[in-house]
């Protein structure tokens, strides 16, 4: 997808490019814009706080998956693969393997990966028009 | 008290096997090794025979004791002789005390459901007690009751004090006596943990209340009655009742109330009451007080700011206001004329600052009275300077405990802040070394804190201190919340004090480590058994006058009709503290704004077994599954142990199994008490939230416990006996 579609949403592309799925692509794009502005602001605050960083940095990665989600691009997924295995690296990091301490810090972000992943064939779609 | 609300989502993403969380081992605290507390173990008893204290020969009910009773001197009436001991009743067959026997060990010698048969046990009868919470009093029931059974009957009290008697084989009601207790005497809780048998030596066998039940209640009486037809003790108090109010001044409904059984030794009835927490600091005294179990008059009185007063104060005065009370059961040891009293705090429980030296020496210990004097004879503190609600709440274990040098008459003390000490019950002086950790400073009142707080050697079910990457939630966005409310507090370890101008994080919460429900010793194998939970609270004082813009006013400024209206909270949720410089919020479990979660991960709860004879831990397994918790109060439904908050205690047996419910699943399992593996379980009409018993009649023997559900732990509330026994053919 080039920058010329994307701008060009109104015209005769649209109906075979923003189907469905183009909108619940977008729809996620807007709840891990939320998730993200949120987890950034909060990861930032616990830094000033003598924080982990984790969550700062886990916001960025949320943001600019958002990012390439309104953009329709593949790069979202490649972004949020790398948010996703940073994620599972701290988390083994910081405690190993208790289950019921991974919950809150795997469960969730695992989902957002299954669910970015199913945006795959949007997103390759919106990049061969 | 604490909650919980635990949480999991983990259904569709197979997010990998849940394992069993990891057994958390045995936190030793890690300061150097101190001498002896000094403020510990203070002895004055006199020298007193040393020999062992087994479990005494059973007397049956009715048979004359061995004690002279001429004697009687000192005693009003035709009271019973302190001077000698009495007879008890042993545990088997019968569960003669609330704690089962006279050592409250919550042990039976039963065996003939055991590890190999447990799993065919099934319900026998299932009692109801038929008192459930009115309109006005829902949401402030929790029942905690367990009954006792002697010969054929089981005798028992509702949640609001109404006295039982059914048969012990079927359930079947012999007699029942209300008391008559009105909603507005509900404390924190409408509860009646138990009632206390007792057999009057110098009554004939036919003779009216020869055995009696006695029960203290929620309106602050004590009751008796005839234990064979339910009905008053002429003879005790005015035509069975005794007024606990007397000296305690002004009547306020709620205020000063009994839930747990009293102790009865040497034909001394020996009780505290409740005295509901956080209100104002001029607040009913903690007064302990001796009543004749025959004939209800006041024996002595205890007041620890005023030990000259041994009897009723003047007219117009009162104990002294606002003293450490006892609300828990108390026990006794016949043979030493002891009973033991572990003591709450002062009123109120997160400032300190106006309290007198005399509550400073005796709040929050372990306090060995001489029931023939109702003198002390020895004190064991375990908090200096108690600023966290850490009341002593476990009732005393008795224990022949093995040393070097032979058994040594021992009581454990179980705590809230999870150490178990041993202690020589004749002196009070601790089996293993008491030390002496250095405590955390600062908060609002600095220069009255204990530089120092005690701690025991021989065991403590404390985890370790928490960090930032303990906190939990359901998603990365609400355990960011709890990791920043969690660097927001002021937060030092263990006893970080009270803070104004930050919230502070108290670990253990105010639920223990132990609680109400003890734990249990297997003398036979030489194990100890206790459940603990495992639960921080979130708590902030409240600058007094931030309190009065909120409206908050202490119980005795409270119109009536408020007081039936206002819904039950957790304790400490916004407390007035009248008297003191600030009110106090307490966030009991600290469950998470956003979701209603715990902001530390799980577990809750646990229980251990403990090698009895050095301290060291056998097994330690998370208590209680995540069937009913999850985030925004939704109930997961998943049957995973992840180890709840628990409220009541463990029972163990010769068969090899300990029984338990208490945590928030409504489960009562059964446990092999050498692996820790559970056995048996059942779903119960409602939460279990007491300790189970056991008994035989006709060779068969049962399992009861209450199902009467808990508010604060937020579990259904019932007034159910569950009753359970082996198939009668396969036996």
């Amino acid at each position: 997808m080039t920058t010329a579609t994307y701008s060009s949403h109104a015209h005769e592309h649209e109906r075979s490019a923003h189907g469905i799925g183009y909108w619940l692509t977008m729809a996620l794009a807007v709840v891990l814009l939320a998730f993200g502005l949120a987890i950034f602001a909060g990861g930032v605050w616990l830094i000033s706080l003598g924080g982990s960083y984790y969550y700062a940095i886990a916001g960025v990665g949320l943001l600019l998956t958002a990012y390439f989600l309104f953009r329709a691009s593949m790069a979202a997924f490649s972004v949020y693969l790398v948010t996703w295995l940073g994620t599972l690296a701290w988390a083994f990091w910081e405690v190993g393997f208790d289950w019921w301490a991974q919950l809150p810090r795997l469960l969730a972000p695992t989902i957002v990966l299954l669910l970015v992943a199913a945006t795959i064939p949007v997103l390759k779609r919106a990049e061969n028009d | 008290m604490a909650s919980r609300h635990l949480a999991t989502l983990t259904l569709a993403l197979g997010l990998g096997c849940v394992s069993a969380v990891p057994a958390a081992l045995a936190q030793q605290t890690s300061s150097d090794p101190a001498p002896a507390d000094p403020a510990a173990g203070q002895s004055t008893l006199p020298p007193v025979p040393a020999d062992g204290d087994g479990e005494r020969p059973a007397v049956a009910p009715g048979a004359a004791p061995g004690a002279a009773n001429e004697g009687g001197a000192e005693t009003a009436g035709i009271g019973t002789d302190r001077s000698q001991p009495q007879a008890t009743q042993a545990v088997g067959d019968d569960w003669p005390y609330y704690g089962g026997g006279p050592k409250a060990q919550r042990y039976s010698p039963l065996d003939q459901i055991n590890t190999g048969n447990v799993g065919n046990l099934e319900r026998a009868f299932v009692y109801r007690t038929g008192d459930m919470p009115s309109e006005r009093a829902k949401g402030k029931y929790a029942w905690e009751g367990t009954p006792l059974k002697v010969g054929r009957s089981l005798y028992m009290c509702s949640a609001e004090n109404i006295l039982i008697s059914v048969d012990a084989t079927t359930g079947k009601e012999n007699w029942r006596y209300d008391p008559k207790v009105s909603d507005d005497a509900i404390p924190y809780s409408a509860s009646c943990r138990g009632v206390a048998y007792y057999v009057n030596p110098q009554a004939g066998d036919d003779a009216a209340c020869k055995t009696r039940i006695i029960e203290g209640t929620l309106d602050a009486r004590l009751i008796a009655v005839d234990a064979k037809t339910g009905e008053p003790c002429e003879d005790f108090g005015d035509n069975g009742a005794v007024s606990l109010w007397d000296g305690i001044g002004n009547k306020v409904p709620g205020w000063y109330a009994v839930t747990a059984p009293p102790a009865i030794v040497r034909g001394v009835i020996v009780t505290g009451a409740q005295v509901k927490d956080g209100e104002a600091e001029d607040a009913p005294s903690g007064v302990i007080r001796g009543y004749d179990a025959v004939t209800g008059k006041l024996a002595w009185a205890w007041d620890l700011a005023n030990p000259e007063l041994t009897g009723e104060p003047a007219d117009g005065q009162t104990y002294t206001r606002g003293t450490p009370n006892m609300w828990t059961a108390p026990v006794g040891d016949e043979k030493l004329g002891l009973v033991y009293l572990p003591l709450g705090n002062s009123s109120v429980d997160y400032y300190g600052g106006n309290r007198s030296d005399a509550e400073n020496e005796w709040a929050t210990s372990l306090v060995a009275l001489d029931v023939t004097t109702g003198k002390p004879a020895w004190h064991f503190q375990t908090v200096h300077y108690d600023l966290w609600d850490y009341d002593l709440g476990s009732q005393l274990t008795l224990v022949d405990f093995p040393t070097d040098k032979g058994k040594v008459p021992a009581v454990i003390l179980p705590s809230k802040q999870g150490d178990l000490y041993i202690l020589d019950r004749r002196t009070g002086e601790s089996l293993f070394p008491v030390k002496s950790v250095d405590a955390p400073k600062g908060g609002v009142e600095p220069e009255n804190l204990s530089p120092t707080q005690p701690t025991s050697a021989y065991h403590t079910l404390r985890k370790k201190r928490l960090t930032e990457k303990d906190m939990w939630g359901a998603t990365p966005l609400d355990q960011l919340w709890c990791r920043i409310e969690f660097r927001r507090a002021n937060y030092d370890g263990f006893f970080t004090p009270p803070s104004a101008d930050k919230p502070w994080i108290q670990y253990p919460g105010y639920n223990g480590g132990s609680d109400w429900g003890s734990v249990s010793v297997d003398p036979k194998n030489g194990i100890l058994i206790a459940n603990y939970n495992d639960i921080p609270n979130y708590n902030r004082l409240i600058a007094r006058k931030k309190a009065d813009e909120m409206g908050l006013k202490p119980i005795n400024e409270r119109a009536k009709e408020d007081n039936g209206s206002i819904p039950a909270k957790a304790e400490g949720a916004g407390d007035p503290q009248a008297g003191a410089p600030y009110a106090i919020d307490v966030n009991a479990g600290w469950r998470s704004s956003l979701t209603g979660m715990p902001c530390t991960e799980p577990p809750y709860g646990g229980i251990r077994a403990i090698d009895l004879a050095t301290g060291e831990t056998l097994w330690d397994e998370p208590l209680g599954e995540a069937l009913r918790n999850g985030p925004f109060g939704i109930a997961s439904r998943l049957p995973l142990t992840i180890g709840t908050p628990n409220n009541g205690g463990p029972l163990t047996t010769a068969g090899g199994l300990v029984f338990v419910a208490a945590a928030t699943d409504d489960l009562i399992r059964a446990i092999d008490v050498k692996t820790g593996e559970v056995v048996w379980q059942d779903q119960l009409p409602a939460g279990g939230q007491a300790t189970p018993m056991t008994y035989e009649v006709d060779g068969r023997q049962y399992l009861a416990i209450s199902a009467g559900g808990h508010h604060f732990m937020e579990t259904p509330v019932g007034d159910y006996l569950v009753v359970y026994a082996l198939p009668q053919n396969a036996n």
